[in-house]
């Protein structure tokens, strides 16, 4: 049997996949274990196995906290990780530039813009009052993520133009978070939650929302992993190729406006896992989108599920926010791996 | 017309401008017809800016001429879709982005890009091809290192096997041999000679005339958009041709057959040398 690269590829993709989904199914149990009530480890288990065999029960409240708050809770952390990993390597490559993710993009403060208006300004769309904070998140995030992109393309395209683009609009947007708050200091708990990015609201139906379009989206992009490695050479080169770039980009980046946006918008501001988990993933798999978009969602899956477990337990009984947590912990991260890849990631 | 069946690239009076009414004359290819057979190597030559890169990104439907036409095989591109423009002309670009983490292996097997059938992975003769243009190349040993590590040299052997690897019958290389040391130099020209006699028809743009004179079969020297001058390096190459061209003073020599050039000086400035003033020319047409 000859050396064959298409089999390497597939072997890497198994691996991790078999690792990402044993690693994630262990970090599920130890989450649906772990909150605010003190539920025993043998109990939570023996609770999800009545739950599975005889539905819940609604007299045992160890049944109803796992069934109502913690798993879709877990699940959500799962659904949010994988669509923000996967919305930050496929920005990755159709910008081609290994810095920018939904945070850097506009997405985030755009969402945030749009909360803080839904919950403190009370401007809501249309729809059940409980989903106007995430609709409004969700328009706000689409509104900043497609004027950065007008902004940049007009600035002439180039990769820095969306990182330059972005952080005008996510500056010029932050203000405006701010003004609203500051004009209804009285209401700010309401939205705080949210801006400082929390699974604790999780509830079946918006984890199942979030799972669905995020689930859905992420298998199209699945589905274009081959044009994505093409669209790495630049569009002229991918022309050459043969792919139709000018219909292939407008579409994707439509696509990876929704996945981002509605990542964000139940769970609220949780920066760098967009930026990181591609780059974690790179380290570990390499460049081929692949294998690449699948060991993100393995990656993002898994560190925004323990990111939760740390926040539900690191300062029990009390809880720390998400988008907090990964950012003290992001941060740092991405500065060492600049320093790294910094001869790698020509700039 | 004899050896018609042979023709692989016609270009029939093609004209390309970027420019708007208000601006016509910069950057414009006029009146360009070249005919180019199976398996010959063709230079273009011309000073910066004369349109060498734009005539080329006209053979393979990257821009699209204003006026005239190019026929692939007798098929008008025009009427080609991309992707069947990509089945049978290649390009070697001079340079490309690096800052990814695709592996050479990777970087070549794109080449098969517009040959996959299946949705995701190459097949069996898609992976063959890989390794073989990276055995010709002398890269396999560069297989898993990512291209930003790579040399110049290694990576214009890179460049070469993904053109290769797309078994084209028209090449495109912009400039290959640019950033390269001489023995790279004569490398890539060496490769795309080869190509050539395999029956590849080679089109290259390039600054250094002594290659071109060596290697060619064919020149076509561009200047101010039109055609000045096209045939044999030993018909075209002489300093009468390379004054006007590029308003320098050279001596050639001619040597047992070769071509050597020298360059002397540049001719006096006071003919004016700004060159996107001058009026732009009627285009020669050759054959």
């Amino acid at each position: 049997m000859e050396d064959s690269k298409v089999g390497r590829a597939k072997a890497k993709l198994a691996l991790i996949m078999g690792l990402g989904s044993v690693s994630l199914v262990l970090l599920f149990i130890l989450s649906i274990s772990s909150g605010a009530m003190d539920i025993p480890f043998k109990d939570a288990m023996d609770a999800v196995w009545s739950i599975i065999v005889n539905g819940v029960n609604e007299n045992d409240k160890f049944e109803l906290a796992i069934y109502y708050l913690r798993i879709p809770r877990a699940l959500g952390a799962i659904a949010v990780g994988i669509g923000l990993a996967t919305a930050g390597a496929v920005m990755q490559a159709l910008i081609r530039n290994p810095l920018v993710d939904p945070y850097i993009t506009g997405v985030s403060s755009g969402a945030a813009v749009g909360a803080t208006m839904a919950t403190l300004a009370g401007i809501t769309l249309f729809g059940d009052p409980i989903y106007s904070l995430p609709i409004m998140a969700f328009v706000g995030a689409i509104g900043a993520f497609f004027v950065t992109m007008l902004l940049a393309e007009a600035a002439g395209g180039r990769p820095i133009a969306y990182v330059l683009g972005g952080t005008i609009i996510g500056i010029a947007l932050s203000s405006v978070t701010t003004l609203i708050m500051y004009n209804n200091s009285d209401k700010l708990h309401g939205v705080l939650f949210w801006l400082f990015g929390s699974f604790s609201s999780m509830s079946w139906t918006k984890c199942l929302i979030v799972l669905a379009v995020v689930i859905t989206l992420a298998l199209i992009m699945l589905l274009y992993a081959k044009e994505l490695n093409v669209v790495l050479l630049g569009d002229e080169q991918a022309r050459q190729l043969g792919m139709n770039v000018k219909r292939f980009k407008p579409i994707m980046f439509v696509l990876v406006a929704a996945l981002a946006s509605v990542s964000v918008a139940f769970t609220g501001v949780i920066g760098f896992v967009g930026l990181i988990v591609p780059h974690l993933a790179r380290m570990m798999v390499g460049g081929d989108h692949r294998v690449l978009i699948p060991a993100s969602i393995m990656v993002g899956a898994n560190v925004l599920l323990l990111a939760d477990i740390v926040c539900k337990t690191a300062a029990e009984p009390a809880e720390l926010p998400v988008g907090a947590i990964i950012a003290v912990i992001g941060a740092p991260f991405f500065g060492y791996l600049m320093i790294k890849l910094g001869k790698e990631y020509v700039m | 017309m004899s050896c018609d069946e042979e023709l692989t690239v016609r270009v029939d009076n093609l004209s390309f401008s970027y420019g708007t009414k208000r601006n016509p004359c910069t950057k414009t290819l006029k009146g360009i017809t070249i005919n180019a057979r199976k398996g010959q190597l063709i230079g273009i030559m011309g000073p910066n800016g004369c349109g060498k890169t734009t005539f080329m990104r006209c053979i393979n439907k990257v821009l699209k001429p204003q006026e005239g036409a190019v026929y692939i095989d007798g098929k008008d591109v025009d009427r080609l879709k991309m992707m069947e423009v990509a089945k049978i002309c290649a390009n070697i670009p001079a340079d490309v982005p690096d800052d990814f983490h695709l592996s050479v292996e990777e970087f070549v097997a794109l080449g098969r890009y517009p040959f996959v059938t299946g949705i995701w992975w190459e097949g069996e003769k898609d992976e063959r091809l890989v390794r073989e243009a990276m055995d010709t190349y002398h890269v396999t040993h560069l297989k898993d290192r990512k291209l930003a590590e790579l040399s110049s040299g290694e990576k214009a052997r890179v460049l070469l096997a993904k053109g290769a690897v797309q078994q084209p019958k028209i090449l495109l290389a912009d400039e290959p041999s640019a950033h390269l040391d001489l023995k790279f130099k004569l490398q890539v020209m060496q490769a795309l000679k080869d190509l050539s006699r395999q029956g590849v028809t080679v089109i290259t743009a390039s600054h250094d005339i002594n290659l071109i004179a060596k290697y060619a079969d064919l020149v076509i020297v561009i200047s101010d958009g039109g055609i000045l001058s096209y045939g044999p390096p030993s018909e075209v190459i002489n300093e009468e041709v390379i004054r006007a061209v590029y308003d320098v003073e050279v001596t050639v020599i001619r040597d047992r057959g070769e071509i050597f050039v020298i360059p002397m000086k540049p001719v006096d400035p006071e003919k004016g040398d700004d060159e996107d003033t001058r009026p732009c020319e009627k285009g020669i047409v050759a054959d």
